[in-house]
């Protein structure tokens, strides 16, 4: 095994394209059938970031979609090096469960590496989102991305951002 | 509670656990590194690995698992598609994983949680087509009440043109018919003079009331199309109301109506404001006045309240009832007195020319008691209208200045005008002669024979006109020039050399001057 190997953690509300979107990453696949996460899901996926040269290995934790975590859930988020929050463009409300689970991680395991998908970009014309939500999410999390799972636009950049920062902060 | 069980309950539980749970062990170093294994662990696909297998390569979730304290993941699932709650034990230095079959249990929550998020999905969509249905009622509504807006303007547009169509087709046949028939009589052999005279007048009548009536027409699209603007000049607001007492007093007259004009002392003469739209005004409800009224009379008074003129014209007629009085400034209306002939048009053209000078008009009326209309338009006496340290009239410009020495006749009843006059004259070279009435101004003429005459037309004794003409008759050739506040006809104009409009321009006519005597 690799000797960069980090955990993320996936987390949003259901229904937002968690599942779809580390399927795009991982297997570069996608299906349009929704089906429910139960637990967590736990992938790999070896990213290359070409700006250092080196391979770090994604332990990708597909959290099961919440509006706030329990118990159950943090203990899923045990030992995570960055996260990927997920929401969706076409539902403004999950943008409000995702402050919350923010606010929540926040307080219970800190300032961790992070990402912000606004999923579902693929229909855009049925999107909601403000420019508002951009500037708070951006605020809150720093890096945000448009992305699709669909079409896989937006996937790979975000996740490869994840691991730079993540590296950049093992580095430090 | 007791807390050990009889053998055989241990042993039904023991089975029963592994059947449904399927338990599987693995010793691990704290490097993850496999030491020894237990159980049945085909489900999850780590059957069969040799020792020191490093077992976070099959199970990635142990990333950071491995604590002092036991910890539990539920419903872990692995990339083969298995499903495991994941146990971590620690051992000492080493630790247990237990990972148990979770397939089932994950499977049966899985499909209950599907439907419940479904329901959630459904549910949301719903709320959000209800909110689009009734933003979509409430923009039908809007539109619906929009549409209906437009179609009652429509149809009371419709209804006001179909009105004003056959309103107009009566006012215009009538003229016109009068027109054709006094036309014919006038062609035949058989009238002697004064009848076709007469043929003539009417004609004439016919067609200046004609000529009223387009001209009101024009008025009032011009007004709608924008095209009328306010032309501030400086005129003598006295001469102005006297020329409308001159023209308005026949008139109630011949309806054997009194006609009284009261002008307060304070009222200015030199005034800046739009004398054209002003005089419009006055003509039109001075006009409606004498037209609607059938017996008693006319009052026209004027004060001014700084910086307002305040004109009002009161008379005796049948009056306006309050719900007619906000109808007859509206276009093509005639009050309750729908037999009235005229377009409809002067009370609106007045009120939107009042407006568009900045004024108002107001109606004070109710029936039998008669009818005070009241125009307040804001002017500026030029009496007042200077900065200090300016002078109040400019000097004449050099190029206007006489080159020899020229007389000048003045004939002018209006002191400030020729108090005007004299300035820029003498500034410009010119000598004067006054005079203030018609009579004395044809006397003095003939006796000093002035280089070129200057004559008002509304005069005393005899009007400029006349003036003129005797003057003519008299052998005088040297130049005549006109003022005057009315329009002439064109036999009146050729009397004169030339004639200017009230308020003269005092440059052009400086200049005429200078052509017509150098």
């Amino acid at each position: 095994m690799s000797a960069l190997v980090s955990k993320v953690c996936v987390v949003g509300d259901f229904c937002v394209g968690k599942t779809s979107v580390v399927e795009r990453f991982v297997n570069n696949q996608f299906s349009d059938k929704y089906l429910t996460t139960i637990g967590v899901k736990v992938d790999t996926k070896e990213v290359e970031l070409s700006s250092r040269g080196i391979t770090i290995k994604l332990v990708i934790w597909d959290v099961a979609g919440a509006d706030r975590f329990g118990e159950k859930e943090f203990a899923y988020l045990r030992g995570t090096d960055g996260l990927i929050y997920v929401a969706d463009g076409t539902r403004p409300s999950t943008f409000d469960s995702l402050n919350t689970l923010i606010s929540q991680i926040q307080t219970r395991i800190g300032d961790r590496p992070g990402v912000l998908l606004m999923n579902k970009n693929d229909l855009i014309g049925q999107w909601k989102v403000t420019q508002e939500i951009k500037d708070k999410f951006s605020a809150l999390v720093g890096a945000t991305y448009s992305t699709s799972a669909k079409t896989g636009e937006g996937v790979e950049d975000a996740l490869t951002n994840l691991g730079e920062q993540i590296v950049a902060g093992q580095l430090s | 509670m007791r807390l050990s069980f009889p053998q055989r309950v241990i042993e039904y539980l023991q089975s029963s656990f592994s059947t449904d749970l399927s338990p599987a062990c693995f010793a691990v170093d704290a490097d993850l590194n496999l030491l020894e294994t237990w159980g049945d662990a085909r489900w999850c696909g780590l059957h069969d690995l040799p020792a020191q297998t490093p077992l976070l390569e099959k199970v990635p979730c142990l990333l950071g698992m491995l604590d002092k304290q036991p910890t539990t993941l539920e419903f872990v699932s692995m990339p083969d598609g298995s499903v495991a709650h994941v146990n971590v034990i620690p051992d000492s230095e080493n630790f247990f994983v237990v990972l148990l079959n979770a397939k089932k249990d994950h499977d049966t929550l899985q499909e209950q949680q599907q439907a419940v998020n479904e329901l959630k999905l459904l549910h949301a969509s719903q709320t959000r087509l209800i909110g689009r249905q009734r933003d979509l009622i409430g923009e039908l509504v809007e539109m619906r009440a929009e549409l209906d807006h437009r179609r009652q303007a429509a149809e009371q547009n419709s209804t006001q043109k179909g009105k004003f169509i056959a309103m107009m087709s009566h006012e215009f046949r009538t003229p016109l018919a009068s027109i054709i028939n006094y036309a014919e009589l006038a062609t035949d052999d058989n009238i002697d003079t004064n009848t076709v005279n007469k043929c003539i007048e009417a004609v004439t009548r016919s067609a200046h009331h004609l000529n009223s009536l387009v001209e009101a027409i024009l008025d009032d699209a011009r007004l709608d199309a924008g095209n009328v603007a306010v032309n501030n000049e400086v005129f003598e607001l006295h001469s102005l109301l006297q020329d409308l007492a001159e023209m308005m007093a026949p008139m109630a007259a011949e309806k054997e109506l009194s006609f009284v004009s009261l002008v307060d002392d304070q009222l200015p003469n030199l005034i800046r404001a739009d004398e054209i739209h002003l005089r419009q005004i006055l003509i039109n409800v001075l006009g409606n006045a004498i037209k609607f009224t059938k017996i008693g009379g006319i009052e026209l008074a004027a004060t001014y309240v700084n910086p307002k003129l305040i004109i009002s014209v009161k008379d005796s007629g049948p009056g306006i009832s309050v719900e007619d009085q906000e109808r007859v400034f509206g276009a093509f209306q005639r009050g309750a007195d729908e037999s009235a002939s005229g377009a409809g048009l002067g009370l609106a053209i007045s009120l939107r020319l009042a407006k568009l000078m900045g004024g108002e008009i107001t109606l004070d009326s109710s029936p039998g008691a008669g009818c005070e209309v009241t125009i307040a338009v804001p002017v500026s006496n030029v009496a007042d209208d200077t900065s200090p340290g300016e002078p109040i009239l400019s000097a004449p410009p050099d190029e206007t200045h006489a080159e020899k020495s020229v007389n000048v006749m003045v004939c002018d009843d209006d002191p400030d005008m020729i108090a005007l006059l004299e300035f820029y004259l003498h500034r410009a070279g010119y000598s004067l002669v006054i005079s203030t009435n018609g009579r004395e101004a044809v006397s003095k003429t003939l006796a000093y024979q002035p280089d070129i005459v200057l004559m008002d037309c509304n005069v005393p004794e005899i009007s400029g006109i006349d003036a003129a003409r005797e003057l003519r008759r008299n052998g005088f050739e040297r130049p005549i020039l006109a003022f005057t506040a009315s329009k002439l006809s064109d036999l009146e104009k050729s009397e004169f050399s030339a004639y200017f409009r009230k308020p003269v321009p005092i440059q052009q006519l400086l200049a005429e001057i200078k052509a017509r005597t150098h």
